[in-house]
């Protein structure tokens, strides 16, 4: 056992690539990747049709063009012309102001503004024109000389819990870790019996008396150290980088990624010991975790899917990781709080690892 | 003579390593060159320039007075290729394969067929089957069909017989024959004397240098230290004690309706070397697998080193000792740690290892290389190493499956000196091989013929019982019987 153990890390230090790799995929994972997957939508092209010229307009006008979320706004003549606009591609979002804005304003009437969005960016389309009518309002409030009477108030004012800020680097960071430990620890095994498998030493292997277990547990272990160094090293960097630390316990974020990475090391090396050729092994990898980490909740959230995709998500181990690593890393939720995803994790680890050294076979 | 292959001065260096050093060699018309020399001296990179699929570091060289590197495209059209390994796509039938290749080449099967059909006719009843499921020998006509459907007049043979057992290798060069006479040039590599012997001149290089171009004859004596040592010394059944390790009867094993191993019975003593002879296809490896606890018999019984092949199999795995024709210690370790690792895996204690693996490396005259990568070792320092790593922890029996293919005689001859000191340790050695010298080495013999064993019995008491001159007519003479196609 302690030799193969001791063979493995060898081979893993001999390689030429494989080291740098397991280096370099997370430090790039972690220094860009928070900055791209940002859902926040910023620089919406807004185009303003102005019929009222009114000091509530410009007023209005001032405030959008301040605003970060949108790129500096065009002012068109028409309504037409902005869609227009639109087709080119060169605006998202329309708001148009009617003709006595102001007026209708001063008389105590709730005067509407027309927004249009370009929905075929979705996301741009519905967050870029509820900006706009959060701007709007605001605007009207501020603008208002008398005490704000309750109906006349803006009717809503978010609050985002535990994220207040709604930093998506904080939302995402633990996302990320998860595919690095999904990666590497998917990967890296799939290739590894194949690997032996191509270059026959895994015939020499076969006829010694070495048993199942060990030479299962010999392939995994390394693979476990690598998922706690990559693990590591995305902790480090977001502190560093971004100043982002877990809210709740850095044990706990242990304890769940290590359960990640036996999840994946088991089932990598359970397809690499169905597999006969590496590319075999990585096409069969590559539909499982791009399957597990749609489903998992990571991009999308699961409540908005389907129930019969709802449904699926339950026998995803990914899932529960999400679920957890979010509630300890936002939160700070305690191991209370986990219990369920902890234990369902442990269930998968367990079955995946036991499948691997089950579908280990000495005779062909 | 018209000269069709000119090499003049070619060098090339892969970094510090020089494989071809200022070599000059020329073949006229319809003459069979061989090329002969031990692992790593050179041939291959020699093809691969002579096939364009190579630039020189310095000098020219010309096939069909076309430079090969200025006119490739006119040499690709002449010449046909053949690699050492299968150059054949697996998962195409034969007829798909060889219609690719005359694709390739912008013919059709049709218009090539009176080139090929003296030996595509041979293969032809399977030619919807699959060529992955071909056996050695067809797959080596099949990838001959196919580097010779667009009518070269040049062909490159790189070891093109190289795991095939003799009676295929043979029908290979008769086959050569009718090409010569209609003018085709053969240049060939190979370590087997016998078809050294078959060319009109052979070329000898080794570690990049032509040391010598000739008939084969004098090529042979004057280099006889390499291609023909001293025959190895050894006094048949040394008082070989009468303890069975191997035991064997009625073994079976079927895979579907096919019987791979069809009803064998046989023992071997303790501390003989046991020859495992059979063609390519005649169940030998299938056997192998069974005693070596890999596979499970179908039916029959047998004992390894006392222990039931049928329930003890993982037991018998601690007794034995295994190498495979693949070589089978691992590239990225050093030699010390792969003594290591498997020593380790046999349960020995770390100081046993450590004293032993001294003694080892002090025999093998290793000392100086323990912590080199065993992947950059030449060949036939691995395979002896890989012998030496098999009996390390001492067991009863080794298995080593065709150990010395792809080297040199002289080399073989030293790993057999290896053998007979393990022999001599009292570990039985059950070894199969396609080199008819290796067997005469043994002091006793079985062939396999479709799946039974037909012979069995010392080599001199066999070819006293055929009335055969050789080992080499012995086994193709029962070889030849052979009546299945897989």
């Amino acid at each position: 056992m302690r030799h193969l153990l001791l063979k493995e890390l060898l081979q893993l230090r001999r390689n030429s690539f494989l080291p740098r790799l397991i280096l370099l995929f997370p430090v790039m994972i972690m220094c860009v990747m928070p900055w791209v997957m940002d859902m926040e939508v910023r620089n919406v092209g807004l185009a303003i049709v102005d019929n009222d010229h009114s000091l509530l307009s410009r007023r209005l006008i001032q405030r959008v063009s301040a605003s970060s979320y949108f790129r500096t706004p065009s002012l068109l003549p028409s309504y037409e012309e902005a869609l227009r606009w639109v087709e080119a591609d060169k605006a998202d979002v329309i708001l148009e102001i009617p003709q006595h804005y102001e007026r209708d304003f001063g008389r105590g009437s709730v005067p509407t503004v027309f927004v249009a969005a370009n929905a075929v960016n979705g996301t741009k389309g519905s967050l870029g024109s509820s900006y706009v009518t959060q701007i709007v309002a605001l605007n009207l409030s501020a603008s208002l000389k008398r005490p704000v009477r309750q109906a006349e108030a803006v009717s809503f004012s978010p609050l985002s819990l535990y994220n207040s800020h709604l930093d998506y680097k904080r939302y995402m960071i633990p996302a990320l870790m998860s595919i690095l430990v999904m990666m590497m620890c998917g990967f890296l095994p799939a290739l590894n019996i194949v690997g032996e498998k191509e270059s026959g030493t895994i015939e020499q292997i076969n006829v010694t008396p070495v048993g199942k277990l060990q030479f299962i547990l010999a392939k995994l272990i390394p693979y476990w150290c690598i998922g706690a160094l990559v693990l590591s090293v995305c902790l480090l960097l977001s502190w560093l980088l971004y100043g982002i630390t877990p809210q709740g316990s850095v044990g706990l974020v242990y304890l769940l990624s290590m359960l990640l990475a036996l999840v994946f090391s088991g089932l990598g090396l359970a397809v690499s010991n169905y597999s006969d050729t590496m590319q075999q092994a990585i096409l069969v990898m590559w539909f499982f975790v791009v399957c597990m980490m749609l489903l998992s909740g990571l991009f999308t959230p699961i409540s908005s899917m389907p129930p019969w995709a709802q449904a699926m998500t339950r026998a995803i181990p990914t899932r529960y990781y999400i679920d957890a690593i979010r509630t300890v890393f936002l939160r700070g939720g305690t191991l209370t709080d986990i219990l369920p995803q902890t234990l369902a994790l442990l269930c998968f680890a367990l079955a995946f690892c036991l499948w691997a050294v089950l579908s280990y076979s000495k005779k062909s | 003579m018209e000269s069709v292959i000119e090499v003049r001065e070619v060098s090339k260096s892969y970094g510090k390593v020089k494989a071809l050093d200022a070599v000059t060699l020329s073949a006229s018309r319809g003459e069979m060159l061989g090329l002969i020399g031990p692992d790593g001296s050179g041939k291959t990179s020699l093809f691969r320039i002579l096939t364009t699929l190579l630039l020189p570091d310095s000098g020219r060289a010309t096939v069909e007075g076309f430079d090969t590197v200025s006119q490739m495209t006119d040499i690709r059209k002449r010449v046909g290729y053949m690699p050492g390994s299968f150059s054949l796509y697996q998962d195409l039938t034969v007829e798909e394969n060889l219609s690719f290749f005359a694709t390739l080449f912008g013919t059709t099967v049709d218009e090539g067929y009176d080139n090929i059909k003296a030996i595509y006719s041979q293969i032809e009843p399977f030619r919807k089957r699959r060529a992955g499921a071909l056996s050695g020998g067809m797959k080596q006509k099949l990838a001959l069909s196919c580097a010779l459907v667009h009518r070269p007049t040049v062909l490159f043979l790189d070891e093109p017989t190289t795991g095939v057992d003799p009676v295929s290798r043979k029908e290979l060069f008769d086959m050569l024959e009718p090409l010569r006479s209609q003018g085709v040039t053969i240049l060939v590599s190979t370590p087997y004397l016998d078809e050294v012997r078959r060319c009109d001149r052979v070329a000898f290089l080794s570690e990049g240098l032509l040391r010598g171009t000739g008939k084969p004859d004098e090529i042979l004596k004057e280099f006889a230290s390499v291609f023909c040592p001293s025959p190895l010394q050894h006094e048949e059944s040394q008082a070989a004690s009468p303890d069975n390790v191997i035991e064997v009867s009625h073994l079976v094993k079927q895979f579907g309706s096919f019987r791979a191993v069809d009803d064998i019975s046989f023992s071997v003593r303790k501390g003989e070397i046991f020859g495992f002879l059979g063609a390519n296809g005649a169940g030998k490896t299938t056997a192998m697998r069974i005693l070596t606890g890999l596979s499970k018999p179908t039916s029959g019984s047998g004992t390894v080193a006392g222990l039931d092949i049928n329930t003890q199999s993982e037991q018998i795995k601690s007794r034995i000792g295994y190498m495979s024709q693949r070589f089978s210690l691992y590239g990225d370790l050093t030699v010390r740690e792969n003594i290591a690792l498997f020593a380790g895996i046999y349960g020995m204690k770390d100081k046993d290892v450590k004293a032993k693996t001294d003694i080892l490396l002090e025999t093998l005259r290793f000392t100086e290389h323990r912590d080199t990568i065993v992947s950059s070792l030449p060949l036939g320092w691995k395979q002896k190493l890989a012998f030496s790593v098999s009996i390390f922890h001492e067991p009863e029996v080794v298995f080593l499956d065709e150990p010395t293919g792809g080297v040199d005689p002289a080399t073989r001859r030293q790993f057999w000196q290896l053998i007979y000191d393990a022999a001599a340790r009292g570990i039985t050695v059950f070894v199969t091989t396609h080199y008819m010298d290796e067997a005469e080495y043994c002091d006793r013999i079985s062939i396999m013929v479709d799946g039974k064993i037909s012979a069995l019995g010392s080599p001199s008491q066999l070819k006293r019982q055929y009335g055969m001159p050789d080992m080499d007519s012995l086994f193709t003479y029962l070889a030849r019987k052979a009546t299945r196609t897989e």
